[in-house]
């Protein structure tokens, strides 16, 4: 029998909320599928498109953005300049004839672990149907 | 309408008056080529200046090398350089203002508005005459373009031969001017992001045929970049070749110079690239369309910046060019900046 295709999914996480928040899902024990690969910034404010698009180049399936809520950045108002730069991101691939679904974004504070789950198990079920995504990848 | 004589006379007698080091402007090219940019030193030589329909070409991004040559000089002449400017030149001159490249004094800018019309689009001028060299055209008064050829004269409509940004052009004289020539008009475009309009309402996979196609096509001669007067970057981002990593090579020289993407022409990479050069014009690109002129195998590169313009005017009711003062797109924000598509 064929294997199930597996999404890889990319989160980027900023360290104060979204990151702290996935830490809480691990120590609480929440069961979540092990298709994502967090990666930890310093705000996702600094998340460049660069960093989104390298993702994708280097075979992810999906790509999640995700930082504090807004008025809780810690640096105040990195956020607010992540929501705007990555709307843009959003609507560049979405033009570009990328599927709109393998790129997310979320606020995910400090104590909702339950809420992380919640997102990478959804975002799990929407880029499965999906398959691999083989337009961005960089051919070897 | 506008007048070529005074554009030479305020030329002549600001370049006389020393007032400026040299003029960028227009003149008759060789082989026919209707107009070329030109640097006039001489006030002599004013006289070779034109202004014509094919004055396409966006001459800011000259100002580029003036800032690096005057950098690189041990005593430089730190007088303004003239330059002429249609309404979307003068937008760009607004953006380097705006992101402090350059200072107002140090250009003096000779603003040419279009009027109603604007610049021809080669391509389908080249088609409307069937293959026959134009030796001389202008508009007329009743928005025609009057050519002629070795055959004789021939009118033809202006929306038929006008290049697709004019068409959408929402500044159609200059923003920013120290000498203005011609009449100061403010047309409102029916709609401004039509040709945009005609890709989105392609449904995602067509949507992805086409841009593989084009940038397919893509060969990364960078010519795109090095015609933009914004691509104005000591060092960029698609540069980072590989460097030979050795044993000391220190884990600090490693990260500085990540190799984002690569050289060969494959579509992952050309379309990492095209992405990035478009991000990195959001809220900076006025729509000169010079990187589509240039492009050797016409990528209509000018979507996916016309794109991000759109998309700052309809979710951050953001205007490219017309304020020197306003922040830049991305690093600004506003409460109510559109959030729906966050979880």
């Amino acid at each position: 029998m064929a294997e199930e295709f597996e999404p890889k999914i990319v989160a980027f996480l900023c360290k104060w909320c979204s990151s702290a928040g996935s830490d809480l899902a691990g120590v609480s024990r929440m069961q979540y599928p092990s298709n994502v690969v967090p990666i930890t910034v310093m705000c996702s404010g600094s998340v460049s498109p660069l960093y989104i698009l390298n993702a994708f180049n280097k075979g992810a399936d999906g790509v999640l953005v995700s930082g504090c809520h807004p008025g809780d950045c810690h640096y105040i108002k990195g956020n607010y300049y992540a929501r705007r730069r990555i709307a843009l991101v959003k609507e560049l691939l979405e033009y570009s004839g990328l599927e709109p679904e393998r790129f997310q974004m979320s606020w995910v504070s400090a104590a909702e672990g339950t809420k992380y789950t919640e997102i990478i198990k959804d975002f799990v079920k929407i880029l499965k149907p999906l398959g691999p995504q083989e337009k961005l990848r960089r051919s070897q | 309408m506008v007048n070529l004589d005074d554009i030479k006379k305020e030329a002549h007698r600001i370049l006389k008056e020393k007032k400026v080091k040299y003029i960028i402007g227009y003149t008759q090219g060789a082989n026919g080529f209707p107009a070329v940019p030109v640097f006039i030193k001489n006030p002599e030589d004013a006289d070779n200046l034109v202004w014509n329909p094919a004055c396409i070409h966006n001459l800011t991004r000259f100002l580029r090398d003036e800032k690096k040559r005057r950098a690189r000089e041990k005593h430089p002449d730190n007088r303004p350089v003239g330059i002429i400017v249609k309404g979307c030149d003068s937008r760009a001159i607004n953006v380097l203002l705006q992101e402090k490249y350059i200072a107002r004094e140090d250009v003096f800018v000779l603003g040419v508005s279009c009027e109603d019309t604007g610049v021809v689009d080669e391509k389908k001028l080249a088609k409307k005459l069937k293959g026959k060299k134009a030796l001389c055209f202008d508009w007329d008064e009743n928005r025609n373009l009057v050519v002629t050829t070795e055959d004789g004269k021939s009118t033809i409509n202006a929306d038929e031969v006008l290049a697709e940004r004019c068409l959408e052009c929402p500044a159609q004289s200059p923003v920013v001017y120290d000498i203005l020539f011609g009449d100061k008009v403010k047309l409102s475009p029916e709609d401004r992001f039509k040709s945009v309009e005609k890709i989105e309402n392609l449904s995602q996979k067509e949507r992805w045929a086409f841009w593989k196609e084009q940038f397919d096509k893509c060969i990364r001669c960078y010519a795109c970049r090095s015609v933009c007067p914004m691509c104005y970057c000591d060092e960029c981002v698609v540069d980072t070749i590989s460097f030979a990593v050795t044993a000391d090579t220190t884990a600090e020289e490693k990260a500085q110079k990540i190799k984002w993407i690569d050289k060969s022409p494959v579509t992952s990479e050309t379309y990492i690239y095209h992405m990035i050069r478009a991000i990195h014009l959001a809220g900076r690109c006025i729509d000169c369309g010079e990187c589509e002129r240039v492009c050797p195998l016409d990528i209509p590169i000018r979507f996916l910046n016309k794109k991000l313009e759109k998309e700052a005017k309809k979710l951050f009711d953001y205007e490219v060019g017309f304020d020197p003062d306003q922040l830049s797109l991305v690093s600004s924000f506003r409460d109510e900046d559109p959030e729906d598509f966050i979880r």
